[in-house]
This record gives structure tokens, C-alpha cells and sequence, in this order.
């Protein structure tokens, strides 16, 4: 809709021309050499890596509805998986900087399907179903769903900074944010946009956010894995902080609530 | 030989036209039938993700290398999209966000039976179904390069003919993709080799058939694959198909070809 970027101010077009590449190359990964990341730390790098690098499997549920038919949206997503695709790379780039194999190179454990995930592991039929009752209305769902795990990411990388206190693992994540950021406009504005226009929307939204598995293209990694990153980013007090700092933003989204922001943080500390 | 996804992705960059002199069609416009070529062209690009979609209807994207090529392949189309598109809007076409949003609301409900279907195709059919995906995007992407070179050839315009030729180039790499993906999967399974070959056989239509209506179509594959050249390009596509293991022998590009050529009538002259 002409609209919508007119009134969210976002240009899908300049981000789009201006999208970042391959940037392992501008790295300074030679310090690592003499003050490497502990095994924990690579460990959350190479996890990070994996749900980046999985645009795909969240593209497979969020193409089946309508959201695929919003030319804007479909343009964006195309580069926001293009840019996802180069942050894992250079997430690669630092595990290979330790003589570590990429992560995809890596052994994976098994993924397990929890009785309370059941409804994220529908697959295309399922979801195509779904999508002709919902319409486009599902459009802010996906949006709403793109900029909570933006925050949700972006305290998994502030805690790996903070825990790893490595100068040059800092200004990798501060690369990688500086690229997060325009991911976290788009949805924000497209998210405040499409859910204070349609109560449909809202409800739509309320129902899926609450089912959604954090951080996006977490669902397919191994159960040991998960249950690290849970732990490691939103376990312990700072974590529970973390988290109920999420909580509190994703109840100030249109049409959300104290109980969904509250519902998804219980979620992130649930290892 | 295999294809490496990763030299592939690195050396990705968005197809370029900025360097070309496109104000040269204020005074130099293209022809009426060209610029309707183009908007077909231009739609199918635009619609790559839509194409996605059905690829994901079965567990390819869990296979890192196809989930990657799918990233570098979407982005290149959109910008194949773009550039289409600039071209078009120095002729005062616009197709924009709205435009494009618009055509795919117009598919309605086929929209969201077609991935329903070939999901539980898939389901049914299990893993081989992947390689019925990657042939139909071999056969897909073989088309449009041929399209790009014959119009390129074809073009009497230098800046379009040049344009045409750097797209040619990034969709002759993701034939080689789909083709690689393909002959390996095919190789590995005489099911895959079966079903691949019926669906292509009895399904497969010219890429733009689904989402053009049909006298579009006509009207393209027309412009571009008509006379000895446009045969003798058929036959040259059905040898490189064929040549993949257990399918031997289809014709699929020459039979609907020659189903689009009879179809087309020429305008009546006042």
C-alpha cells in the first residue's frame, strides 16, 4: 500500500539497494588469536549463526498466508534474509577465527517436539488452511513477530558482549546491530501501522505471539542448544530482567497486553 | 561438476544497469510489442518469492544448501524485477508495491489450494519430492535464459540487448544450480526419477503460465520462440532436460512451444 510507507516513512526501496553483503572480510578477527572466546561463548556465537542463518524455515510459515501477497512486505523479507544471511556468515567467520568449523559444518544435536510447541510445528498444509480464514489481517501478526525477536536477539548479542568482555567480539555484535537496526524499523513501523488500524489484526496477533517459539528459526535447533541459549540469555536475575524488559515492550505494541507481554517473557525464561 | 554455494553467494552482487544510458529510450522508446514482452518478464521476476513458497512446501529448506541458494536466487530475481521495471518506467509503466500487490491478489483462492496441494503431494510422495522441485526449476530457469538471449538477440536496441544479456548471466548460474540439485537427486532415487518425469511431462507449463493469462503467454513465446531459430532452441533446451537421469527422450519445452504457436493469431489489419 502507498500508504503504508507513507505513513511508516520506511523506504522498503533504499534498503533494499542499500542491503549489506559479505562483511567477513572487514573484520578484525586477529585478536582473537591471542585473547580467544571461551568454549560457552563460541557456543552462543555458533547458536546465533543457526537461527540468523534460518530465514527459510520462518519464510515457510510466513509465505503460506497473505503476508506473501503484500509486495512491500515480500520485499523486504527477500533482503532482511539476504542481510541474515551475511550476520551468520560473520558469525561463522569468528568461530572459524578460533579454527572452530562453521555451523553448519558442525554436528547439531536432535530437535525435540514439545507437547506446548505443537502448533509452531505445522507445517505448509496446515498453515495454508489457516491463512484463507485469516486473510491479511495476519500481515501485523508477522510484523509484530519480526520485531519481538529483533529484541529478543538483541539481548542474546548484548549478554554474549557482556559476558564475553572481548574488544574484538564487541565490535563484531556492534557491526551486526548496526545492520539489526533497520530489520527492527521496518517491523516496528509496519507492526503500529497494521495493528492500530484493524482489531481483527490485534486478535490475530494476540493468538499467534503467544504460540510463537523465540527467538524465530529456534524451533528446528538442537533441545541441548535452546536450552542453553534460554538459560544463558534469560536465566539468573539479569536474565528474568531481560526478559520482563521484553515483556513490557511487547505490551506496549497496539492491541497487546500486560498478560502477552508477561505470557511471552515466562516463555524466553522457560528452558 | 558440483556447484559451490559458496563461491556462488560471495560473488552475488545485484544485477547492474546504472552504468547504462537508459535516458537514450526518452528519444529512442522501444517498440509496443517489446515493452509488453518486458512487463511479462518483469511480473515473473517480481513473482520469485511466490515461487518460493512452493519450494517450501517440502523439506528442501532444511538442506543448507538449497535454503542459501534460495536467499542469493530471491534477491537476484528482485532486483531482475528492478531493473525490468526502470526500463518500463522510462516508457511511463509504472508497476509498483500496490501494482504487484494487486496481480496477486487476483489469483484468490488458487493462491493458497496450489502450495495446500503440493504439500500433501509431498507428504505423499516423502523426500523425492524435492527433486520433482528442482527439475521444474531447472526447466523454469533454462527457459528464462533462453527468453533473455533470444530477445537480446532478437533487440535491435543496444542499452535493452545489453541489459538482457546481464540478466542471462546470474539466471545461467541458477540453472546450474537447480540443474546440479537435480541430477543428483534424480541419480539417487528411480521413484524421484518416475514421478519427475510424469509431472514434468503432463504438468510442467512455460514459466509465467501460472500467473499470466493465457493470451499473454501466446503472445510471448510467440515473440521469442517462433520461426527455425525458436524450434531449433526447443530441441536444444529438450537435449540439456533430457540429459539428466531418467528422463531421457522429453519434449516438453518443444510440445508447449508448439502448443503456444498454434494458439497465436495474428491481429486482424484494418
Amino acid at each position: 500500500m502507498t500508504e503504508v510507507q507513507e505513513r511508516t516513512q520506511f523506504d522498503v526501496r533504499a534498503f533494499t539497494r542499500t542491503a549489506q553483503g559479505r562483511f567477513r572480510d572487514e573484520l578484525d578477527l586477529a585478536p582473537f588469536e591471542a585473547e580467544p572466546l571461551a568454549p560457552d561463548d563460541r557456543d552462543l556465537v555458533r547458536f546465533l549463526g543457526r537461527v540468523e542463518g534460518a530465514t527459510m524455515e520462518h519464510l515457510r510459515d510466513v509465505l503460506m498466508t497473505a503476508t506473501h501477497k503484500d509486495a512491500r512486505v515480500t520485499a523486504f523479507l527477500v533482503t532482511w534474509a539476504y542481510e541474515r544471511s551475511w550476520i551468520a556468515d560473520a558469525l561463522d567467520a569468528v568461530l572459524e577465527a578460533h579454527g572452530d568449523p562453521r555451523a553448519r559444518a558442525a554436528a547439531e544435536g536432535e530437535a525435540r517436539k514439545r507437547w506446548g510447541e505443537r502448533r509452531a510445528w505445522r507445517g505448509p498444509l496446515w498453515r495454508t488452511m489457516l491463512a484463507i480464514g485469516q486473510r491479511d489481517a495476519i500481515v501485523g501478526a508477522h510484523m509484530a513477530a519480526g520485531l519481538i525477536d529483533e529484541w529478543v536477539l538483541g539481548a542474546a548479542y548484548q549478554t554474549l558482549a557482556e559476558r564475553a568482555g572481548n574488544g574484538a567480539l564487541r565490535k563484531v555484535i556492534d557491526r551486526i546491530a548496526s545492520i539489526k537496526r533497520r530489520h527492527e524499523e521496518f517491523f516496528a513501523a509496519e507492526a503500529h501501522l497494521r495493528l492500530t488500524t484493524s482489531e481483527r489484526a490485534q486478535r490475530l496477533a494476540r493468538g499467534e505471539l503467544q504460540r510463537t517459539v523465540w527467538p524465530i528459526g529456534s524451533l528446528r535447533r538442537a533441545f541441548a542448544d535452546r536450552h542453553r541459549f534460554h538459560e544463558a540469555v534469560f536465566g539468573a536475575a539479569a536474565g528474568r530482567a531481560r526478559a520482563e524488559a521484553i515483556g513490557r515492550k511487547v505490551a506496549a505494541i497496539a492491541g497487546l497486553t500486560e498478560r502477552i507481554g508477561a505470557k511471552i517473557a515466562a516463555r524466553l525464561r522457560k528452558r | 561438476m558440483a556447484f559451490d554455494i559458496d563461491e556462488y553467494a560471495a560473488g552475488s552482487r545485484a544485477v547492474r544497469w546504472d552504468d547504462l544510458d537508459l535516458d537514450h529510450f526518452r528519444d529512442h522508446p522501444l517498440p509496443a510489442d517489446t515493452l509488453r514482452t518486458l512487463r511479462y518478464m518483469t511480473d515473473v521476476e517480481y513473482h520469485t518469492i511466490c515461487y518460493t513458497r512452493d519450494l517450501l512446501t517440502t523439506p528442501s529448506h532444511t538442506d543448507d544448501d538449497v535454503a542459501r541458494f534460495m536467499v542469493t536466487w530471491n534477491r537476484e530475481e528482485f532486483w531482475h524485477g528492478e531493473a525490468l521495471a526502470t526500463v518500463l518506467r522510462m516508457h511511463g509503466i509504472e508497476i509498483g508495491f500496490d501494482q504487484l500487490r494487486a496481480n496477486r491478489l487476483k489469483f484468490g483462492w488458487r493462491d493458497y489450494l496450489d502450495p495446500a496441494g503440493q504439500s500433501a503431494l509431498s507428504r505423499l510422495v516423502g523426500k523425492d519430492f524435492i527433486a520433482v522441485h528442482m527439475s521444474w526449476g531447472a526447466a523454469n530457469e533454462y527457459t528464462a535464459v533462453s527468453a533473455y538471449k533470444r530477445m537480446a538477440a532478437l533487440e535491435s536496441d543496444p542499452v535493452l540487448a545489453e541489459l538482457l544479456r546481464r540478466i542471462a548471466q546470474q539466471e545461467s548460474k541458477h540453472v546450474a544450480f537447480y540443474v546440479s540439485q537435480a541430477r543428483k537427486r534424480l541419480a539417487a532415487s528411480r521413484k524421484a526419477q518416475i514421478i519427475t518425469r510424469f509431472l514434468l511431462d503432463k504438468v510442467w507449463q512455460p514459466v509465467g503460465s501460472s500467473i499470466q493469462p493465457r493470451e499473454e503467454v501466446v503472445f510471448v513465446f510467440n515473440q521469442l520462440m517462433s520461426g527455425e531459430a525458436g524450434v531449433a532452441e526447443a530441441r536444444r533446451l529438450d537435449a540439456s532436460l533430457s540429459a539428466m537421469p531418467g528422463l531421457s527422450g522429453l519434449q516438453i519445452f518443444h510440445n508447449s512451444f508448439s502448443r503456444l504457436l498454434s494458439e497465436h493469431r495474428e491481429p486482424e489489419k484494418i
